[in-house]
C-alpha cells in the first residue's frame, strides 16, 4: 500500500513538468470542446486523438487521452444546460434540471453546479481506482482462461442489459455482432484466415480503432445532419463560480453518486451515462424535495454530473486489471495502450509497474484541469457551441477519415472506417446501443482463445466451466440478468419479493 | 425508413430478424467448412471454426426471437406501397442523409487515392457546405458570400490537416 502511495507521489512529480502541463490544458480544453458540441462524443473524441497521439511517448498519450475523456464528459453537460441536448449521451440526465435552471436565468449558478460535481465525481472515482486497482489485479492473478471465457460472456450480456434497458435483445445482438466482428481475421491456435476470403487487408481483422471512428465519429455525422439543427435558448448572465456552501450542502448527494458513478463505470461496457441515471434516480429516491427533480433541482443536477464523470476513474478499473473496457470511451482508450505497448490485464503490476498510479496522477491532472479551465472558459464555449454544424461536419469527417488512415497508412481503414460508420448509424437508429458492440469487438479475441484453451485442458469437458467458484458466480449472475429481462419469469419473481417484502415498491 | 413509430420499428425489427437468421446462417456453414486438421491430429475443441460457429447460433436465436416477437406485433404486415415509400424517400431529414452519405462516401472512397490528399479534401468541404448552406432562390449578394465561406472553410481545412499529418506526423497521405 505504502509502495502504491510513494509511486503515486512519483506519477504525481512525474507529470508536474512544463510539457507535461501544456498537453494536460490542451487536451482537456479540446476534449471540453468536444463534449460540449452535440454529434461529437468521447468516445469519437479519444478515438480521434489516438490517431493524432500516436507518435508521442506513451505516457504522454495516454496523458492525452485521458485528459480528452474525463474533459469531453463534463463538456457534454454544457449542451445539456444550454441548448437541453446532452452534448455526450452521458450527459442525458443532466438536461432535466439543468436546463430549467438555464431558462430560469441561472445558468451561470447551473453550470457552476455541474462543474464542481464534475470535479468531485473524478476525485472520487479516482481514489477508487487507487485503491482498487492495484487489489483487484492482483486478484485477477487466479483467473484462468474458464473465468476470462465468462468475464467475455458477462460482458456483453450486462453491457447490452444495461445500455437497452427498454430491449435488452437489442443490446445482446449487438454485443454478439461486436464478438463475431472480432472472429474475422487469424486466430491465435492454428493461424488460420478466417472469414478474411483472401482479401490480404482483412488477415489481421479489422483495426479497432478506425472501426470506433466509423461507429462513433461517421455515424454521429450522418445523424447531426439528419436531424434539424438546435436552438440555444438558456442564456448565462450569472456568475459561474460555485458558492461553496452549496456545494458542501451536497456532500451527501456528491459521496452516493460518486460511489454510484465508480461502481456503474466498473461494470463491462456500461458507461457514464448509466452512472447519471442511475445516481440520478437514487438521489431522487433519497430526497426530501423530490417534487423539484426536473425542475431545476441542484441536488438532481449535483448527482448526475457527480455520477457520470465518477464513472470515467470507474471504467479504467476493469481495463487496467481485467484489459476489459468499462465504457466505449474506455475501449478506445484499451486499444490506445496496446497501440503504445502497454498490456492491460493481471499482469500489468509486474509488466508495467507503476502504471496504474500514473493512470491515477493523470486523472486528477485532468479533474484539476476541468475546474479551471471550466469555470474560466464560459465565454469561449458559448462561441463556439454558435458554429453552424454545416462547417464543423465535414471537418470532422476528414479527421475521421485522414485519422483512420494515418495508423498504418492504409485505404483500406477509411473503407473500414465508412463500412463501421454506416452500419452503426442503421443500427443505431433502430436503437441498437454501440457499447456493447464495441465491447463485443474487443472481448471476441479473449472469448475465442480461452473457450478453446479451456475445452482443450478439459478435453471437452463442460463442468469445470460451471463448477469453479468463480465462474459460478459469474455464470449466475450472467443468466439471471438474462432471466430477469423476460417478462413472464421476472414478473412472478417480483411477485414473491412483494409477498415477502411488502414495503418495497416495484418503481 | 426511418423508424420512430412503434409500427415502424417493429417492422424495422421484423427485417433485422430475417437478416441477422441470414446471416448468421451463412457465418454457421462457413464455420462448419473450416479446416480441423483431423490429418494432423489437432485437439478437436481448438479448432477455427468453433467460437464463431458457436456465437453464429446465438445469433440465429436472437433474430429468432426478434422475429417472432415482431410478428406477434403484427410487423410482418410491411404495408409498403410506392407511394409511402417514395413520400419517405422524399422527406426532408432523408434528403438531407442521402446528400451526407454520397457526399462522404464519395470522399472517403473515391476522391481520396484518386487525386491528390488537399484538392480532395477541398473540394469534398467546399461542396459539403455549399450544399448544406444552399436555400432556393437566394440572393446573388447572399451566393457569392457562401461561395467565398465555403472557399474559405474548405482552405484552410484542407491547409492545415495536410500540412499536421504530412510535417508534423510525418505520415505520407494518399
Amino acid at each position: 500500500m505504502l509502495q502504491n502511495f510513494t509511486s503515486l507521489v512519483d506519477a504525481i512529480a512525474g507529470f508536474a513538468s512544463f510539457e507535461a502541463l501544456f498537453h494536460v490544458t490542451w487536451a482537456t480544453v479540446l476534449g471540453i470542446v468536444i463534449g460540449s458540441l452535440p454529434g461529437l462524443t468521447a468516445t469519437m473524441g479519444v478515438a480521434l486523438m489516438t490517431t493524432l497521439t500516436y507518435k508521442l511517448p506513451h505516457d504522454l498519450a495516454i496523458l492525452v487521452l485521458i485528459c480528452m475523456y474525463v474533459g469531453a464528459i463534463y463538456g457534454g453537460s454544457r449542451t445539456a444546460i444550454l441548448l437541453n441536448i446532452p452534448g455526450t449521451p452521458a450527459s442525458a440526465a443532466t438536461t432535466l434540471d439543468g436546463f430549467p435552471l438555464a431558462r430560469a436565468g441561472q445558468a451561470g449558478r447551473a453550470m457552476g453546479i455541474a462543474t464542481s460535481g464534475s470535479v468531485l465525481g473524478s476525485i472520487i472515482g479516482m481514489i477508487f481506482l487507487a485503491i482498487l486497482a492495484p487489489e483487484l489485479a492482483d486478484y485477477a492473478l487466479q483467473f484462468q482462461s474458464y473465468e476470462f471465457f465468462w468475464l467475455a460472456i458477462f460482458g456483453v450480456v450486462i453491457s447490452g442489459h444495461l445500455t437497452a434497458m427498454d430491449d435488452p435483445i437489442k443490446g445482446w445482438i449487438a454485443g454478439f455482432l461486436g464478438l463475431m466482428v472480432a472472429m474475422v481475421g487469424r486466430e491465435a491456435i492454428h493461424s488460420y484466415d478466417r472469414f478474411s476470403y483472401e482479401i490480404v487487408e482483412l488477415t489481421g481483422g479489422f483495426n479497432l480503432i478506425p472501426a470506433m471512428v466509423g461507429a462513433f465519429g461517421f455515424a454521429e455525422v450522418l445523424s447531426v445532419m439528419r436531424s434539424r439543427a438546435a436552438k440555444m435558448v438558456g442564456k448565462s448572465s450569472d456568475s459561474i463560480i460555485p458558492k461553496v456552501g452549496e456545494v458542501l450542502k451536497h456532500w451527501r448527494t456528491i459521496l452516493r453518486s460518486g460511489v454510484i458513478g465508480t461502481t456503474i463505470g466498473i461494470i463491462p461496457g456500461v458507461g457514464e451515462d448509466i452512472g447519471a441515471w442511475v445516481s440520478y434516480a437514487a438521489a431522487r429516491r433519497a430526497s426530501k424535495n423530490k417534487e423539484e427533480y426536473g425542475k431545476g433541482s441542484i441536488e438532481g443536477l449535483m448527482a448526475a454530473e457527480t455520477g457520470n464523470s465518477a464513472a470515467v476513474p470507474g471504467a479504467l478499473i476493469p481495463v487496467l486489471t481485467l484489459g476489459i473496457p468499462g465504457s466505449a470511451p474506455a475501449a478506445v482508450l484499451l486499444a490506445a495502450m496496446l497501440i503504445h505497448g502497454i498490456i492491460p490485464g493481471p499482469m500489468i503490476m509486474f509488466e508495467s509497474p507503476g502504471f496504474i498510479q500514473e493512470v491515477v496522477a493523470m486523472v486528477l491532472f485532468a479533474s484539476l484541469a476541468i475546474l479551471i479551465f471550466g469555470l474560466s472558459l464560459t465565454r469561449v464555449l458559448l462561441f463556439l457551441l454558435a458554429v453552424p454544424r454545416e462547417k464543423l461536419m465535414p471537418i470532422v469527417f476528414v479527421l475521421c477519415a485522414v485519422g483512420s488512415y494515418a495508423i498504418t497508412n492504409r485505404l483500406f481503414d477509411i473503407w473500414v472506417m465508412m463500412g463501421f460508420g454506416l452500419a452503426g448509424y442503421v443500427l443505431r437508429e433502430m436503437k441498437y446501443p454501440m457499447a456493447p458492440l464495441v465491447l463485443g469487438i474487443i472481448l471476441g479475441k479473449i472469448l475465442d482463445d480461452n473457450l478453446r484453451r479451456s475445452l482443450v485442458l478439459t478435453d471437452g469437458e463442460l463442468l469445470p466451466l460451471f463448477t469453479r467458484p468463480i465462474c459460478a458466480v459469474i455464470w449466475i449472475v450472467t443468466l439471471a440478468t438474462i432471466l430477469m429481462s423476460i417478462e413472464s419469469i421476472r414478473e412472478p419473481i417480483m411477485g414473491v419479493v412483494r409477498r415477502f417484502m411488502p414495503g418495497r415498491r416495484s418503481n | 425508413m426511418h423508424p420512430e413509430t412503434p409500427s415502424a420499428m417493429t417492422k424495422a425489427d421484423f427485417l433485422t430478424g430475417i437478416a441477422l437468421v441470414a446471416f448468421s446462417t451463412m457465418v454457421a456453414v462457413e464455420s462448419w467448412r473450416m479446416p480441423r486438421f483431423e490429418n494432423t491430429n489437432v485437439n478437436p475443441y481448438s479448432v477455427p471454426g468453433i467460437v464463431p460457429g458457436l456465437l453464429a447460433i446465438i445469433i440465429m436465436i436472437l433474430g429468432g426471437v426478434l422475429i417472432v416477437r415482431s410478428i406477434s406485433r403484427g410487423g410482418h404486415r410491411l404495408g409498403w406501397t410506392a407511394r409511402s415509400v417514395t413520400s419517405t424517400l422524399a422527406a426532408p431529414e432523408n434528403k438531407r442523409l442521402f446528400f451526407a452519405v454520397f457526399l462522404t462516401v464519395g470522399y472517403g472512397g473515391g476522391l481520396i487515392g484518386s487525386i491528390p490528399y488537399w484538392l480532395a479534401t477541398f473540394l469534398f468541404v467546399f461542396a459539403f457546405v455549399l450544399i448544406f448552406d444552399w436555400q432556393a432562390g437566394m440572393a446573388r449578394a447572399r451566393m457569392f458570400r457562401l461561395g467565398a465561406v465555403a472557399f474559405a472553410v474548405a482552405s484552410v481545412t484542407s491547409g492545415l490537416v495536410t500540412w499536421v499529418f504530412t510535417e508534423a506526423f510525418l505520415v505520407t497521405l494518399p
